[in-house]
């Protein structure tokens, strides 16, 4: 404990204020929370945490790792398919580009990590106490909720966005070594960036959902693995017509839906996977919000 | 000034509060006291809108917290020494909670030094010791500069200067005018720092009065009598209507009369008093009674003098 502590409080109160407490607020304007408030308060909170910045630097590594090392095997590839003529057929049956979409080769783990991210952001209250505090603040809660999506969306989104471009960067000259050319700036690459970092925003969203439906850390964690890692697997693995087409309908097969550059035959276009990820992210939201307002903390 | 009006809470089976009815005034502390278990911490989060109440309905300052534009500028609680992300420092927690508000940097300075957490603002909040906690969590509640103040245990886990500097600091606040609605369930902590009393047991308040009334308003005021001539005094008080119990060949401990009245019959009686003690009941007696059983609830003069 330290030695100031003790001291007899008046002498060394110099805050509560002279005039009698109850005229204090007048001509006050806004002196409660507001939501540009409660947003600059979930920023402190977010970026005052270590794990935070943490899963944001892996998130980085991750993205341009994965963009680096994905640009040497699409160099290899193209070089096999070079001496291949129906490989080399193949990829010109794709549109011919395969190094457009090495930036965001990393996007599964970006997704996961920015995801777990969303979860520990609200879970986290819930474990440590926190959330007393919160609501004790912000006693409507919305405004906090909202505040922390919006803190978690944009952060994925610029996290995602900035790694994406970089791994661009550090692509170029790997791809251009096997004779491949990636083009950065094209329009096919700037809509790949806007929507894959757009796509983990909205994992991210989902995430959220989830830490304050489960309050719950690994549960919720387990939850958006089991969406987006276990659910499309096993629902390839189970025979059926209904579950492959169940699968369509799954979150994490929206992103390549919403990227394509040209529509490919049995998935969904992209207005459809939009719709599908648009209620992915709502409806969670929705419910996360109600019983948040509903429930005791 | 808190209101409660019929406060109850039920979670599943178990009622936590039952029907607690109070008001928490101005300028005064007062002391919430209850054992373990008894629905101190459940009425104040409800107070604070963190639990919702299963019926009735409680306002601070003539409002149900959640509805108050400025929360913290109305109310600073300490509910828990833990409400704190254990990895986030002090000083970022109290710069977060005060952002909310646009309270401003300084004042978070202020509470940190107010509180002696200086040496410490920087460190993880995880770290803490229970009185490092508490110190935190009152730091937190004086943000705002509200003008009620609810505090849950604040002194568990303190050290005696931390008690004592609690002690003075709500006493202070309560002279500035402010509502202090302090919960312990130590009862001799209680004795020294609060002005009235409400006591809850098993969910119910079975006693709301000044502390005084609590200590003395059983009725029960004995006083300690030594004479030479016991056994005579005996028979004469007992005429008198008191109840007289001999402790040792020259001590009488007498109630149901007051020093004056016994001092009176000795003098008529020219018999000689050389000890005449008022025996004050402590808190801690008038507690223990109080919350002996649930039986008693209804039935002890001190529940009926607080009505």
């Amino acid at each position: 404990m330290s030695p100031t502590a003790t001291e007899p409080v008046p002498p060394r109160e110099p805050a509560p204020s002279d005039s009698p407490p109850a005229s204090r607020h007048s001509g006050r304007p806004l002196p409660g929370p507001t939501f540009l408030r409660v947003l600059n308060s979930e920023a402190i909170k977010f970026r005052s945490l270590l794990s935070t910045l943490i899963l944001l630097a892996s998130t980085a590594a991750v993205m341009v790792g994965f963009g680096a090392l994905s640009a040497w095997g699409t160099g290899q590839f193209a070089g096999a398919a070079a001496r291949d003529p129906q490989a080399a057929a193949r990829i010109t049956a794709q549109g011919g580009d395969l190094a457009v979409s090495v930036p965001t080769s990393g996007i599964a783990f970006a997704q996961l990590i920015l995801g777990s991210l969303g979860v520990l952001l609200m879970s986290s209250e819930f474990t440590t106490g926190m959330a007393r505090s919160t609501f004790t603040a912000v006693p409507r809660r919305l405004p906090a909720f909202a505040a922390k999506l919006v803190v978690v969306m944009a952060t994925s989104f610029v996290v995602t966005a900035v790694s994406t471009w970089v791994a661009g960067l550090v692509a170029v000259p790997i791809l251009d070594s096997y004779g491949l050319k990636l083009d950065p700036g094209s329009s096919q690459s700037v809509k790949l960036l806007l929507v894959n970092s757009a796509y983990v925003a909205a994992v991210a969203a989902i995430g959220l959902a989830l830490g304050t439906l489960l309050r719950n850390s690994a549960g919720g964690i387990m939850s958006l693995v089991g969406i987006f890692f276990v659910a499309p697997i096993a629902f390839q693995l189970i025979p059926g017509d209904f579950f492959k087409e169940a699968r369509k309908y799954l979150p994490g097969n929206t992103v390549d839906s919403l990227a394509a550059a040209e529509h490919v035959p049995d998935t969904l276009e992209a207005w459809q996977a939009a719709v599908v990820l648009g209620a992915w992210v709502l409806i969670p939201l929705l419910l996360a919000a109600v019983l948040l307002k509903r429930r005791d903390v | 000034m808190i209101e409660a009006n019929g406060l109850t809470k039920v979670y599943g089976a178990k009622t936590a509060v039952a029907g607690a009815s109070f008001t928490v005034r101005a300028g005064q502390v007062t002391g919430f006291l209850g054992p373990n278990g008894a629905g101190k911490s459940t009425t104040m989060r409800m107070i604070m809108g963190l639990d919702r109440p299963t019926s009735g309905s409680v306002t601070v300052n003539g409002l149900p917290y959640v509805r108050h534009k400025a929360p913290l500028r109305e109310v600073g609680a300490l509910l828990d020494a833990k409400a704190v992300h254990t990895s986030r420092s002090a000083y970022n927690h109290l710069l977060a909670m005060a952002a909310t508000h646009g309270i401003p940097r300084s004042r978070v300075h202020e509470v940190i030094e107010m509180t002696g957490l200086e040496a410490v603002a920087r460190k993880k909040a995880g770290g803490f010791s229970l009185g490092m906690g508490q110190r935190l969590g009152i730091a937190a509640a004086l943000l705002g500069d509200p003008r009620t103040l609810i505090l849950d245990e604040p002194v568990n886990g303190l050290d005696p200067e931390g008690v004592v500097w609690v002690r003075n600091l709500v006493r202070y606040l309560a002279g500035q005018g402010r509502t202090v609605f302090l919960s312990s369930h130590l009862m001799s902590e209680m004795a020294q720092t609060a002005d009235h009393l409400i006591v809850i047991g098993r969910g119910r308040v079975i006693a709301d009065a000044p502390m005084q009334d609590i200590i003395t308003g059983r009725g029960q005021e004995r006083t300690k009598v030594r004479t030479d001539e016991p056994v005579r005094l005996t028979q004469l008080l007992a005429g008198r209507g008191a109840s007289v119990a001999h402790r040792e060949s020259d001590l009488l401990e007498v109630s149901g009369l007051d020093p004056r009245a016994i001092a009176g019959t000795a003098l008529e009686n020219q018999i000689m008093v050389y000890e005449l003690t008022p025996l004050v009941a402590s808190l801690e007696e008038a507690y223990m009674e109080l919350t002996k059983d649930d039986v008693e609830y209804h039935s002890l003069p001190a529940a009926e003098a607080a009505k």
